[in-house]
C-alpha cells in the first residue's frame, strides 16, 4: 500500500510537470544570427519563432513555426529560406506531426515525422530534389523511445522546464529526431546571469547545451542558451560553436507573451 | 625583407578590396591593416637603403581604399529581410497539408 501510494504520487507529479504553463499561442519572437570571426560580428539572418493554435476536426493543437531567412544582402551569396513547423499538444508540448523544409543555397530537403505515441513509431517522409528535376522521396518506419521529441518541441519544451528548482549542475537529456536518428541533447543549468538585450535588461537562466556522441556543437560549456527567469523564459541571446568559428543569436522583438 | 613585405602588402590590400565589396566587408579589416603595417615596414626599409618608395604608394592606396569603403558600409548598412513571398506561401500551404496530416493521425494521448 505504501509503495502503491508512492507510484501514485510520483505519477501525478510527473504529470504536473509534464504540463506547459509557459507557452502560449500567439507568441512571435524575432532574433538576429550573427557570425563571429575574432570578435568581428556580421548579421546573417533573421529567425522567427512563433505560435499560433490550430484547429482539427478532432482537437485543437498549437502550432510551432520556426523560420529561419538570409538578410538581403546575403541572398545573392547564400540564400536560406528554411521552415521548421511542429504541431503539438496544448497541453503537454507533446508532438504529433513534424515538418522541416530547407532551402539553403539551392540545396532543397523536406522531413515530415507523424509521430504515433501508442506504438512509440514515426513515420518518417523524406523529399529531395533530383538533379534532372522532380523529387527523391524516401518513407520509412522508426522506432522511438517514449520521451522522443522532434527539434522545434525540444526547444520549446526546454523553456518549460521548471528551471527554479533546478540547482547549479543540475543536468537533463532530451532525445531529439533529427534526420531520422536519435540525437541525446544535453541541458545542463550554470546558474543565473543578468545580461543586456534588445528587450531589456534581463536576469537569465544560463544554460549550457551539448550533443552527445556527435560534433555538430564543438566544445564544452561553449554552447550557451539564456532563458530568461521570468514565467516565459523567453530565450534572449544564444551563443554556440560550430565547425568554422562561432555564432549568436540574439532577441530583436517578442510580442504576444503569456 | 623588402620584397617579401611589398609581396605580403599587395596580396593582402588586393584581398582587403575584395572583401569589401562582399557582405563580409567588416572582415576586411585584418587585411587592410596587415597591408598598411607591411607599407609601413617597406617605407622604412625604403628610407634606410634609400630607394625608390613609389610601390608603398599602391599599397597605401588600395588600404585606405578599403578601409574608406569598409567605415561607409558599417555605418550605412542596414540588416533587411528579402524577398520571403515564395516562403509566406510556403507556410500557408505546410499549415494546410499539415491538417490533411493531421486527421490521420491518432491525436489521443492524454
Amino acid at each position: 500500500m505504501k509503495h502503491f501510494s508512492f507510484y501514485i504520487i510520483s505519477l501525478l507529479c510527473l504529470n504536473i510537470f509534464s504540463q506547459n504553463k509557459t507557452i502560449v499561442a500567439g507568441e512571435n519572437l524575432t532574433f538576429t544570427a550573427s557570425y563571429n570571426m575574432s570578435g568581428i560580428l556580421t548579421d546573417l539572418a533573421e529567425v522567427t519563432m512563433q505560435t499560433s493554435e490550430i484547429k482539427t476536426s478532432k482537437t485543437t493543437l498549437l502550432r510551432l513555426k520556426c523560420k529561419a531567412t538570409t538578410y538581403s544582402k546575403w541572398d545573392s551569396f547564400f540564400k536560406i529560406r528554411d521552415l521548421y513547423e511542429s504541431y503539438v499538444s496544448p497541453k503537454t508540448l507533446t508532438p504529433f506531426l513534424y515538418k522541416r523544409d530547407i532551402n539553403e543555397g539551392g540545396y532543397y530537403k523536406f522531413m515530415q515525422y507523424k509521430f504515433n505515441h501508442k506504438t512509440k513509431t514515426v513515420q518518417s517522409l523524406k523529399k529531395k530534389k533530383k538533379k534532372e528535376g522532380g523529387f527523391w522521396e524516401e518513407k520509412k518506419s522508426l522506432s522511438i523511445n517514449s520521451s522522443t521529441k522532434d527539434l522545434v518541441s525540444t526547444l520549446y519544451h526546454i523553456r518549460n522546464l521548471d528551471i527554479d528548482k533546478a540547482n547549479i549542475g543540475d543536468n537533463m537529456d532530451f532525445k531529439i529526431l533529427f534526420d531520422n536518428v536519435e540525437n541525446i541533447i544535453n541541458v545542463r543549468y550554470l546558474g543565473k546571469e543578468t545580461i543586456s538585450t534588445n528587450i531589456g535588461r534581463k536576469e537569465c537562466y544560463k544554460l549550457s547545451l551539448s550533443v552527445k556522441n556527435n560534433d555538430v556543437l564543438k566544445g564544452s560549456n561553449a554552447n550557451l542558451l539564456w532563458l530568461t527567469a521570468d514565467q516565459n523564459k523567453v530565450p534572449v541571446y544564444a551563443k554556440f560553436k560550430i565547425a568554422v568559428g562561432s555564432g549568436e543569436l540574439k532577441i530583436k522583438s517578442a510580442t504576444g507573451l503569456n | 625583407m623588402k620584397k617579401t613585405l611589398i609581396i605580403l602588402g599587395f596580396i593582402t590590400a588586393v584581398f582587403a578590396v575584395i572583401l569589401v565589396v562582399t557582405p563580409l566587408f567588416k572582415i576586411a579589416l585584418f587585411p587592410a591593416i596587415i597591408a598598411v603595417l607591411s607599407g609601413l615596414g617597406v617605407l622604412y626599409l625604403a628610407n634606410k637603403t634609400k630607394t625608390s618608395k613609389k610601390v608603398v604608394q599602391y599599397i597605401f592606396l588600395l588600404s585606405i581604399m578599403s578601409l574608406a569603403i569598409m567605415t561607409y558600409k558599417s555605418i550605412t548598412d542596414t540588416s533587411e529581410v528579402g524577398n520571403t513571398e515564395a516562403l509566406e506561401e510556403l507556410e500557408k500551404s505546410s499549415e494546410e497539408d499539415a491538417l490533411e496530416e493531421l486527421e490521420g493521425i491518432d491525436l489521443d494521448i492524454e
